[in-house]
């Protein structure tokens, strides 16, 4: 077999573990049937293969290491939403999928399906180092400077059940990024990682520690600008070990690593790592430019071929067609190559469910992958999918088979690209829905035109302070929350992840759920009416100050 | 611990859990078994409650079940649980209503 475009080949030894390990899930699944385990006893078990029970089902979380998938995985994906799902899988913010109405029994066989394709469910929860998230266009952007995958996945097989950090205090996330514009939210990660060329031409690592949003966001602080390549392992694990050591185990709520940075600050856990690499044996963590080569050739490179007139056909499409041009102007980005183009692909319909897709748009969506963009398919961190690597001239015709299936919605970065966690309809841990309102947004802001004009404008939903719509981290945040049983959400402003991270301010009180889309629509307005030229939210916002706005949304309670 | 239960005039209590193979949600009726619908539940005063949870929750691994706990519904004909939360957990998801629970006949 041919190895795959954008992601890292398995090998034997990957497969037999793999198997291995469905096993061992297999005959715990039916001791717990048996009853010889509790469920107590079976829950850090399942817990560990993905398996989590939700409101109404089990829910199985899949892995996609740093969010790069085959088109033979993806259809694969597909036919376990249609065979063991209601037909729908959904992607989430952590570039995972999810399955909502998985039965315990089934897990084994789903396993084994997923490993067919090297593919499965560990370290998608527990307190290990969780699944490596890189940026979407990795490989492909014309504005990045390293390829994040070849030490993501290097990361990936560190991190994968290593002996010592799979009981840390808490859960741990690693983001990476190879560009000067930060599209992982590197520093809302517990580490968050930006690669850039050293002089010497190898990359160089900027390294944030102690970010994280839930209950007390905080932005990563900058632990070291510039670790070198070889260093990259060693200090990755004085990090972890300084907070296996010292992070607190006494409280859920104060496990985080962020806690820690927050507690001892910065410097003294910049001192703690540097004592710790002091007595570290760096030899056995040297990450070699030979090693990393050994990698790198475990990707295949596309073959980026275009005619010389690929750009001049694409302005003459777009000239000719004006709904077309809307949706390459908002859901494209610039290729390294002058013949390709990047191109996300909105999970977002108005008035759908952000990052659900059924199992006949996930099978076409593999199509189009192997009939546009070498059959390799990209899950972002704001639950939309990315085909790398399109050639200019064929653009138009990937948008045509787009929207044969409902795929062409024009509202990447715009308001209808509404980032939402499951909340109540599925979560067990919600206090609100997040999904409805996130619906309700989306058919309100429907008009694609007035999305356009409207301009950059995030907006992200949690249904709880867990924060896994990254409420914290948008430009507008809705956390939903409970008052005797009753819906409400807090509204926040002014929260970015992007470069120049922030967290959300706090508008005023909660609003019932069903004031809250006018709520959000009258802060809208505001901006509309007062913004100068050229402004988006967040430069009116920052303007202004949050007074009007807080004005606007509480202006008919 | 457990909370005191604190019920207002017109309420009852349920018990619910997930069903261990499928995660479904399920409800305990007058005929001692789990049952898919809210429907058949049975009513139960605090005090009730508090004795038949016990028994529930021991007979939790023999009758297929796991997570068992009471909660609070309007003592009308079919029960309406009085959370958001339980609403859902009854009727199934807002948001996809071909994924909603029959209701029980
Ligand atoms: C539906 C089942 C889910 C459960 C039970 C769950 C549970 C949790 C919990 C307990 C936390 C807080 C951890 C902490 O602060 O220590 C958390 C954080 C998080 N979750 Fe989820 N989650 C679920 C679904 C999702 C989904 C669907 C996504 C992606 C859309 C997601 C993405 C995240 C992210 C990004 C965080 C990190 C926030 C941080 O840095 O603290 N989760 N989740
Ligand atoms: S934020 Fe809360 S409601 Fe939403 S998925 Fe996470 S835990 Fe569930």
């Amino acid at each position: 077999m041919s190895v795959p475009v954008g992601h890292y080949q398995y090998d034997r030894i990957d497969r037999d573990f793999l198997q291995a390990r469905i096993a061992e899930f297999e005959g715990q699944v039916k001791r717990r049937l048996d009853g010889t385990l509790s469920e107590d006893e079976f829950k850090p078990l399942r817990l560990m293969n993905g398996l989590y029970l939700q409101l109404h089902a089990y829910m199985l979380r899949v892995a996609i290491p740093y969010g790069i998938l085959d088109s033979r995985q993806l259809r694969k994906l597909g036919q376990i939403a249609r065979r063991y799902d209601r037909d729908y899988g959904h992607f989430t913010t952590r570039q995972n999928i999810q399955f909502n109405w998985i039965r315990l029994e089934d897990t084994p066989d789903i396993l084994r399906e997923l490993a067919e394709v090297d593919m499965h469910a560990i370290q998608t929860s527990g307190n290990c180092i969780r699944n490596v998230t890189a940026d979407e266009y990795a490989g492909a952007a014309a504005d990045e400077l390293v390829d994040p995958r070849v030490h993501a996945e290097i990361l990936r097989q560190w991190s994968t059940l290593h002996p010592e950090f799979t009981f840390l205090p808490r859960k741990f996330k690693i983001a990476i990024s190879g560009s000067p514009n930060d599209r992982v939210a590197a520093r809302f990660h517990d580490i968050g990682i930006l690669a850039r060329p050293g002089e010497d031409g190898a990359p160089v690592f900027r390294i944030f520690v102690g970010g994280g949003l839930g209950r007390t966001p905080v932005i990563g602080e900058e632990l070291f600008d510039s670790v070198r390549e070889e260093h990259l392992l060693a200090t990755l694990e004085a990090i972890l070990r300084v907070y296996n050591a010292h992070g607190r185990r006494d409280n859920i709520y104060k496990a985080r690593i962020k806690i820690l940075v927050q507690a001892i600050g910065v410097e003294a856990y910049r001192e703690a790592v540097e004592a710790e690499l002091g007595q570290m044996d760096l030899e056995q963590y040297r990450l070699t430019p030979e090693a990393v080569e050994a990698i790198r050739a475990r990707f295949a490179v596309p073959l980026l071929e275009a005619p010389d007139d690929a750009d001049a056909v694409l302005t003459q499409q777009r000239r000719d067609d004006p709904l077309f041009d809307r949706w390459v102007r908002s859901n494209t980005h610039v290729h390294r190559d002058p013949g390709h183009i990047i191109a996300t692909i909105s999970l977002k319909p108005a008035g759908g469910i952000p990052g659900d897709a059924t199992s006949a748009q996930i099978e076409r969506l593999a199509d189009l992958a192997d009939a546009y963009s070498f059959g390799e398919i990209r899950i972002t961190h704001l639950q939309n999918v990315v085909l790398g690597h399109v050639r200019k001239d064929r653009l138009r015709d990937l948008w045509l088979g787009l929207s044969e299936v409902g795929l062409a919605e024009a509202n990447i970065g715009l308001i209808g690209d509404i980032v939402a966690c499951p909340g109540l309809d599925y979560c067990a841990l919600a206090n609100a829905r997040s999904i409805p309102i996130a619906q309700k947004l989306g058919a309100r802001f429907a008009d694609t035109a007035l999305q356009a004009e409207i301009g950059a404008l995030r907006i992200n939903i949690s249904g709880c302070i867990n924060a896994c719509g990254h409420h914290h981290a948008g430009h507008i945040g809705l956390l939903g929350v409970d008052k005797r049983g009753e819906e409400f959400f807090q509204l926040t402003v002014g929260g970015r992840a992007e470069n120049g991270a922030a967290i959300g301010t706090i508008l005023g009180a909660a609003l019932p759920e069903d004031e809250t889309v006018d709520a959000i629509a009258r802060v809208v307005d505001c901006y509309l009416g007062r913004r100068e030229s050229g402004e988006t939210f967040l430069d009116t916002l920052t303007r202004l100050g949050h007074e009007p706005f807080r004005e606007a949304a509480y202006e008919a309670v | 611990m457990k909370r005191p239960v604190r019920l207002e005039a017109g309420q009852k209590l349920v018990l619910t859990a997930n069903r261990l193979l499928d995660g479904r949600t399920v409800w305990w009726s007058a005929e001692g078994t789990w049952v898919p619908h809210i429907g058949h539940a049975l009513l139960l005063d605090a005090e009730e409650a508090q004795v038949q949870l016990a028994h529930a929750t021991e007979q939790a691994q023999h009758d297929g079940v796991v997570g068992v706990y009471d909660t609070a519904v309007q003592d009308s004909v079919p029960p309406e649980p009085v959370t958001v939360r339980e609403k859902i957990r009854a009727h199934g998801p807002t948001v996809h209503p071909e994924f909603a629970v029959e209701t029980a006949q």
